[in-house]
């Protein structure tokens, strides 16, 4: 049904999935500071205040450990509670709520319980925020057992995959990069869901395989069709899901191609492109590799302030178009 | 963890440096920060501190070197830890163009130094063999030896194109299932030919047109060759019982061998296993009967790349050069880019000629051998030197040949025929 596709910005499709799915089921609400009448830090929850009324889109003080407490104890006792935070950064506030209960309480009450709860993110640098408003700590909570991390890079997927995490029966984080938020594309009206734990090809190539998510998925599309026009076929894989991660397309990929770029933007050393290569180097595709797997990450450095830096402290078009030339071309 | 002293980019310009001085002694203790040594670049004279503190070993850089930036130039460490061994001087000696001109990618990435890479390869034998995962799984696959690939990649590393494709399938050592053809057809006993390393079934077209039409002859590839399937051969035996197993497929109990170096010493090893499958067994310029190979000549072929080096190389094979036409150079040359021969003949070599001694012995094969034996060789070989021919029993017949190197059936293809069939006679008369 294409008539039912349009074109709506990220921002949007991420509203319209909160809308559907308040309408569809009662259960559901929202929580974050400045979600109400403010419409969100990033305008995301706009004028749902009007639409679901203050009980159901409601704004929590500025304590980021309190509110996802009260999401946290809400998901645990049958709601399912969508809680924004104003940056990604704030959540280390919530560290106790989000790593110490959400993610352990199925496991440590031997599965008579569960914590659906969604906690929105947005993430990454870009906006001239500086240090505190700008990371990408997505690896952070990669690393727990019991979350779900996921990153979205179309309006598409972040629609699919926020009705999916509130479907999820467990805590599921959703990485929303700042910059995405007003990037438009095809979006299918009424529900569906695109799957937690399911890489997309987004590019076939043959020469390489860059393995990007969120931002950095586009960010390799744009530098794929540089490369293309100096016949270097790369082929893009979106993980979408950081944990978990779908290897096996990626494995698939790597097979093809014998070489692998993994481009993240949060800090290169211990990231999720450094959990891609080891994953890669013991698997039994190490023996298709015809070229060390090469990382291209931020910087090991707060984001800086000065856009120049910010610029250079995170992988740009350019940079990923030098590494996946050298790496092609057999030169790394 | 010692800590690698390198040539630091002070300039976001630079590709090379001059080093100056240093301005602390080998095995001197010095703290982090310290000035530890002085490089000139376009623009100016500067000193490099120490990246840590500790003693300073293994110090290969010297006054006037141009070094590249990231080279290694010294290493600091604990006063009783052993450091990783570093280049010699040599490697990056004053205006080493390659080393000087490479560029090392992304200020923060820390430069691999190209001459540590280069020298390990060459230093330290087949260990260190520098290859990618999927090169080695080639060549396992194929039974190839890395050691007698060259690499193309960083350092050169070993990469799956150095197999000359990607896509290439290798068949494992001794499976691979030979190309043979039946060059006349017939009843009689057949005559069986067998090429040399490097050649294939196409080389004997000069001495067959001689050799009549009214006895079948059967020319088949070796592995690895002409239009075989590419192998590696682990053994010699390997090649030996590929060559039987493709006879027997075509239905040959008992033939007239006619076989040429490499060929001669399989045709041999044959005779000797299975004597009542031969007939008669005509060698010419035959490997296995002494240790003595041109290595120069083996090396030269496998590694020569294009018309201009493959030519004069070829052209070793032949006493009168102007016998060997500048279209089976080309020919050679175009088979082996197509076809990517040369790593599965690399790996044939290293096993029958490996380090320029011929590790085959066929000696106790011939002599285990009873029936009609001719031995043909060039007078002039510069392959082979035909002093073996002194060590073979006296029931085989030997013929020197004046004015001929290492191709007896082509630079004297109407003698090399009757010779032939002077012995491929002799067995018919002596069929059981």
């Amino acid at each position: 049904m294409n008539a039912a596709v349009r074109e709506l910005s990220y921002a949007q499709a991420i509203q319209e999935a909160m809308s559907i799915a308040m309408d569809e089921d009662s259960r559901v609400f929202l929580m974050g500071e400045d979600i109400g009448v403010y419409g969100g830090a990033f305008g995301v929850t706009g004028d749902l205040i009007h639409r679901y009324g203050a009980d159901r889109v409601m704004d929590t003080p500025i304590s980021e450990l309190g509110g996802a407490g009260v999401a946290v104890g809400a998901a645990l006792t049958g709601s399912r509670p969508i809680f924004e935070f104003q940056f990604s950064d704030f959540s280390g506030l919530a560290m106790e709520q989000i790593v110490n209960q959400a993610a352990k309480l199925r496991y440590m009450l031997g599965g008579s319980v569960s914590v659906p709860v969604v906690f929105r993110l947005p993430t990454g640098s870009g906006t001239g925020a500086a240090a505190q408003h700008s990371q990408s700590l997505e690896a952070w909570f990669a690393h727990v057992p019991g979350l779900k991390v996921v990153e979205p890079t179309t309006p598409h997927d972040a629609k699919g995959l926020l009705l999916a995490a509130l479907d999820d029966p467990d805590p599921v984080l959703i990485f929303e990069h700042k910059l995405l938020y007003k990037v438009k594309g095809p979006v299918p009206a009424g529900r569906y869901t695109v799957p937690l734990d399911k890489a997309e090809v987004r590019r076939n190539g043959k020469d390489l395989t860059i393995v990007a998510s969120g931002i950095m998925a586009s960010k390799a599309l744009d530098a794929a069709k540089r490369l293309a026009e100096e016949n270097i076929d790369a082929e893009v894989i979106d993980p979408r899901s950081l944990r978990p991660l779908d290897m096996a397309t990626i494995s698939q990929s790597v097979r093809k191609t014998h070489r692998l770029l993994c481009v993240y933007e949060g800090v290169k050393t211990l990231g999720i492109g450094a959990e891609i290569s080891a994953a890669i180097a013991e698997s039994e595709t190490f023996a298709f590799l015809d070229a060390p797997i090469i990382r291209l990450g931020g910087s090991e450095s707060p984001i800086p302030y000065s856009p120049i830096l910010e610029k250079a402290a995170v992988p740009q078009v350019d940079d990923i178009v030098a590494r996946a030339r050298e790496l092609a071309q057999g030169r790394i | 963890m010692a800590t690698e002293v390198i040539l630091p980019r002070v300039d976001m310009d630079m590709e090379t440096g001059k080093f100056a001085n240093w301005l602390v002694k080998e095995g001197e203790t010095v703290k982090k920060g310290q000035p530890l040594f002085e490089i000139e670049t376009d623009k100016a004279a500067m000193e490099v501190d120490a990246p840590a503190a500790g003693v300073l070993k293994g110090i290969c850089a010297a006054p006037g070197d141009i070094l590249p930036v990231g080279a290694t130039v010294a290493w600091i460490a604990a006063t009783d830890e052993a450091i990783p061994s570093v280049a010699p001087k040599g490697a990056v000696a004053a205006g080493t163009p390659s080393a000087a001109t490479k560029k090392v990618p992304g200020a923060h990435v820390p430069a691999q130094t190209q001459e540590e890479s280069l020298n390990s390869r060459n230093e330290h034998g087949d260990d260190s063999v520098r290859a990618t995962p999927l090169a080695r799984r080639l060549a396992r696959e194929a039974g190839v030896d890395l050691a007698g690939v060259s690499g193309s990649g960083p350092a050169g590393r070993i990469q799956a194109r150095d197999f000359a494709s990607t896509t290439l399938t290798l068949a494992s050592p001794g499976s691979g299932k030979l190309h043979c053809e039946w060059l006349v057809r017939g009843e009689a006993t057949p005559i069986v030919l067998v090429h040399g390393f490097g050649a294939d079934s196409g080389g004997w077209r000069p001495l067959v047109m001689r050799l009549g039409t009214n006895r079948p002859i059967l020319a088949l590839d070796l592995p690895g060759h002409g239009q075989s399937e590419l192998a590696g051969a682990a053994t010699f035996d390997d090649l030996v019982d590929a060559v039987e197993r493709c006879v027997e497929a075509e239905g040959v109990r008992r033939g007239h061998w006619v076989a040429h170096s490499l060929g001669g010493a399989i045709a041999a090893r044959l005779a000797g296993r299975r004597p009542a499958s031969v007939a008669s067994l005509t060698l010419l310029a035959p490997a296995g009967l002494g240790p003595e190979i041109n290595w120069t000549f083996v090396q030269g072929f496998l590694r020569a790349r294009s018309e201009a080096s493959l030519g004069p190389i070829m052209r070793m094979l032949v006493e009168d050069e102007a016998a060997l036409g500048n279209a089976l150079v080309k020919t050679t040359l175009r088979q082996r880019q197509e076809r990517a021969l040369e790593a599965s003949q690399a790996a044939i070599a290293d096993v029958v000629f490996p380090d320029g001694v011929q590790a085959i012995d066929t000696r106790s094969a011939l002599s285990a051998y009873s029936g009609p034996t001719k031995l043909i060789a060039g007078r002039l070989d510069r392959i082979i030197s035909p002093n073996y021919a002194r060590n073979v029993a006296g029931s085989v017949g030997v013929h020197l040949l004046a004015g001929v190197g290492h191709m007896p059936q082509l630079e004297a293809r109407d003698l090399v025929a009757r010779l032939t069939l002077d012995n491929i006679a002799a067995g018919d008369r002596a069929a059981p």
